[in-house]
């Protein structure tokens, strides 16, 4: 046998999964679990679920009071913008900045971690489905294109995905936040009912708890993981597996089948295209430790290295047919970034619960489905908002603006603080055409490989909501009988949201979509993306339970296709 | 998303730095400097006397341990050097001077002066802070900062002083304080 066939035959497999995040690890389950040989690529370092270096570390474990120290905000000063990520007990989940530049016409924060189980391991888990009232937003306002999808068809995926992962939450039957296969919910505390009430008695207006994606009870398909216990230290990984992660739940099925392969260290930098048969045959890889390129072939191909990071390889895989990128007909490749806008809200004091407290820490808060352009409510803006929040009382932390000191301060702080409350909005961002991202070929990473630069801007519409959203948080608070009520606007970077998404949308019309809407590259059959780049317009609830369920169905549909000859 | 807002960060570089030789004790009455309880990486021997003390005054020793048992100079001096950007070094520097100065040297007054001295200054500060005539956070009150998250991340302080538990194993979110008992530490 000659070595390059040779080759050809040990690097061959029926699929090919780029990336072990929130979509990779769905993908690489629900291929692996169809009989499919699976080779899953992920461009960053191993890790194993239970493998979490800092997990069960108490506060006095970590130097400086778990606070970064200057050289950490040298090397991850772009990931330290949330402000909360770059720290002693969660640092070595997010990149180095230095290694992974980016470049930005204007501010944009991409956060991200390179490693095997991606932002699955320190994701919010918050999970909302979109509804009608989202799939047919684009249609009736005349915003970029249509969905081409809508709610009752996606609807079966979501109860697979939820049943699956494990969501916590309280169904509340709203046409603009769907049911869904729930867990069961966490409790709200005083506070927090307190502002329920008034919020339903006063404006009509939903407060329900959080929808997250924690075990509240036991999965019987899933006997690896054990029910959440209220630690709230999810973004360090969870050594009980209660919260849905790629390695807690996903790869571990994967890994079940005998059909996996995984190659950590394996930078998909190309897709490669063979124009004689009309498909994709393959990828090509470089190590990140040795530097060796690669190349690997498979039937079928699904991109989930989150949006950017699929956008990238596309972008990069240029060829005859392709000269503008990869399944690039329509020029939409790298445009119409979306994201949540936050960092917008308001908070309160809440006095009158003074002999009230709680015990656990859980790590979810309160929701506020959106009010806003539903009905007979109409704003000054497209879209609308919800509100993500919660109560709590003041710990020691507060003492510093406190007169006590010495022995009296050890006394008083004892007594739990105050009670403050904080509704946060996240607002949906509108598909502009003009928010993009390109390829810099001048300016190469340490890889060789070009960098994405980005320009991306909140527009009119984000900024009459954003108004909106301190105002209505602020009314609220206040009618609830709250104090001291203050609003707030940072004005951040797009990007912040950490839901980035669009890059490679759906559409029925190849002339302005990369996608159909079974997340299939219209121009070549054999290539699936199911990361955050297919999204058509972003809705205001958090996404990535939306990535999992079209994934699933993308593989579905795959398989079918590939039945039927098709692929 | 977490709800935590980001550390607030100094904006503006605060031109050169304050010039270092901190005052050789002269003309001084010579009081027996109490021994240092760490040795200081960061601050030179007088300034490590003096976090030390303050910090003792903010959380001293009581039925609980106090902030030196629990080695909240070390970590002030730690944190500093490591967390610190050079420009907020220089201004905590500078802050402990004054600090020092306007005590016509915090070291010599007995430890009742001292106490009342520090409550002094945390007074007029925290009063400045809430009336908005101080923006930046006056040393005392970084001190104050320190000597807290030193403290209450340490084990004695975070289970003896307060309560902690490491694996609660479940929620319950309405529940009378009488049955909680005090302040959980995270
Ligand atoms: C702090 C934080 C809080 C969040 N909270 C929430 C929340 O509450 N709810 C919610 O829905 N979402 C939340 N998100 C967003 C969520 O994490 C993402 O939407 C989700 O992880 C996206 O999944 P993905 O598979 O597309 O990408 P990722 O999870 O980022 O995984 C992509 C993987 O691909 C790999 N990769 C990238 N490029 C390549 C390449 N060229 N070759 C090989 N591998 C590659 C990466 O290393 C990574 O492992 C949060 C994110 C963060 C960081
Ligand atoms: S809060 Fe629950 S899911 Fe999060 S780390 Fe703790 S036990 Fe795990």
């Amino acid at each position: 046998m000659n070595l390059n066939t040779e080759l050809q035959k040990n690097n061959s497999f029926d699929a090919i999964v780029v990336g072990t995040g929130i979509s990779g690890g769905w993908a690489a389950k629900e291929l692996t679990e169809k009989g499919m040989k699976t080779l899953v690529l992920e461009r960053g370092r191993m890790v194993k679920h239970l493998e979490y270096p800092t997990a069960a570390m108490d506060p006095w474990q970590f130097p400086n009071g778990d606070r970064p120290t200057q050289e950490d905000l040298k090397q991850q000063g772009v990931q330290n913008r949330t402000g909360y990520t770059v720290k002693q007990s969660s640092k070595h989940w997010f990149v180095n900045d230095l290694e992974n530049p980016y470049n930005e016409v204007k501010r944009f924060d991409w956060m991200r971690g390179y490693h095997v189980g991606g932002r699955s391991i320190t994701w919010g888990r918050q999970s909302y489905r979109l509804g009608d009232l989202d799939f047919e937003a684009n249609l009736k306002d005349g915003v970029a294109i249509d969905w081409p999808v809508r709610y009752k068809e996606i609807a079966p995926w979501y109860d697979y995905v939820e049943k699956y992962i494990g969501v916590s939450g309280q169904n509340e039957g709203l046409y603009q936040l769907p049911d869904g296969k729930f867990l069961a919910p966490m409790e709200l505390n005083c506070v927090e009912r307190e502002l329920k009430k008034s919020m339903m008695d006063k404006f009509g207006r939903m407060l329900t708890i959080g929808r997250t994606a924690h075990l509240t009870e036991k999965l019987e398909h899933s006997p690896q993981r054990g029910t959440c216990k209220f630690r709230d230290r999810c973004i360090r990984g969870c050594p009980y597996g209660g919260y849905f992660s790629s390695l807690s739940s996903t790869l571990w099925a994967a890994e079940k089948t005998g059909n996996i392969t995984l190659r950590p260290n394996s930078i998909v930098y190309e897709l490669i295209y063979d124009d004689t048969k009309g498909k994709a045959t393959g990828v090509r890889i470089q190590d990140a430790e040795t530097g060796e390129q690669t190349e690997f072939y498979a039937k079928v191909i699904f991109l989930c290295a989150s949006t950017f990071g699929s956008t990238h390889i596309m972008l990069n895989s240029t060829s005859s047919r392709f000269p503008n990128g990869f399944g690039n007909d329509s020029g939409e490749l790298g445009h119409n970034i979306m994201d949540h806008h936050l960092s917008v809200g308001a908070n309160a004091e809440a006095p009158g619960f003074d002999d009230m407290y709680y015990s656990g820490r859980r790590a979810n808060g309160v929701y506020v489905p959106r009010f806003q352009n539903i009905g007979k409510d109409k704003r000054e803006y497209l879209r609308g908002f919800g509100y993500q929040g919660g109560a709590s009382r003041q710990g020691w932390m507060s003492m510093v603006a406190e007169m006590a000191i010495g022995a009296d301060l050890k006394q008083a702080i004892q007594t739990p603080g105050m009670w403050t409350i904080g509704l946060g909005g996240f607002g949906e961002f509108l598909p502009y055409h003009e928010n993009k991202v390109y390829l810099d070929k001048e300016k190469k990473d340490k890889y060789g490989l070009p960098t994405l630069t980005f320009d991306v801007e909140l527009k009119d519409n984000e900024r009459k909501m954003r108004k909106d959203m301190s105002r209505e948080a602020a009314e609220m608070l206040s009618a609830a009988g709250f104090t001291n009520v203050k609003e707030y606007d940072k004005e951040i970077g797009p990007g912040l949201g950490i839901h980035e998404m669009g890059t490679a949308r759906m559409g029925r019309d190849p002339k302005t979509s990369v996608l159909n809407k079974f997340n299939q590259v219209h121009a070549c059959k054999n290539v699936f993306v199911t990361d955050g780049s297919f999204m058509v317009s972003s809705a205001c609830v958090n996404p990535s339970l939306t990535y999992m369920a079209f994934t699933a169905r993308a593989v579905n549909y795959a398989m079918d296709e590939m039945k039927k000859g098709n692929l | 998303m977490n709800r935590r807002e980001a550390l607030q960060r100094a904006g503006l570089v605060l031109g050169y730095a304050v010039s270092a030789p901190v005052l050789a004790g002269v003309l001084k009455g010579c009081k027996a400097a109490p021994e240092l309880t760490f040795k200081p990486d960061f601050f030179n021997p007088d300034q490590a006397a003096i976090v030390s003390e303050v910090a003792e005054i903010i959380i001293p020793k009581t039925d609980t341990p106090g902030a030196k048992d629990v080695g909240v100079p070390g970590f002030i001096d730690k944190l500093v050097k490591e967390c610190y950007s050079k420009e907020d070094q220089d201004r905590f520097l500078a802050g402990l001077k004054e600090f020092d100065e306007g005590a016509d040297d915090f070291m010599d007054l007995d430890h009742d002066k001292q106490v009342a001295y520090v409550k002094k200054v945390h007074d007029e500060a925290l009063a400045a802070m809430k009336s908005g005539a101080s923006k930046e956070r006056p040393f005392i009150l970084k001190m104050k900062e320190l000597t807290l998250v030193g403290f209450f991340t340490s084990e004695p302080g975070a289970t003896q002083v307060l309560q902690y538990e490491a694996v609660p194993g479940a929620y319950r979110g309405c529940v009378p304080l009488s049955e909680v008992g005090k302040t959980w530490a995270t």
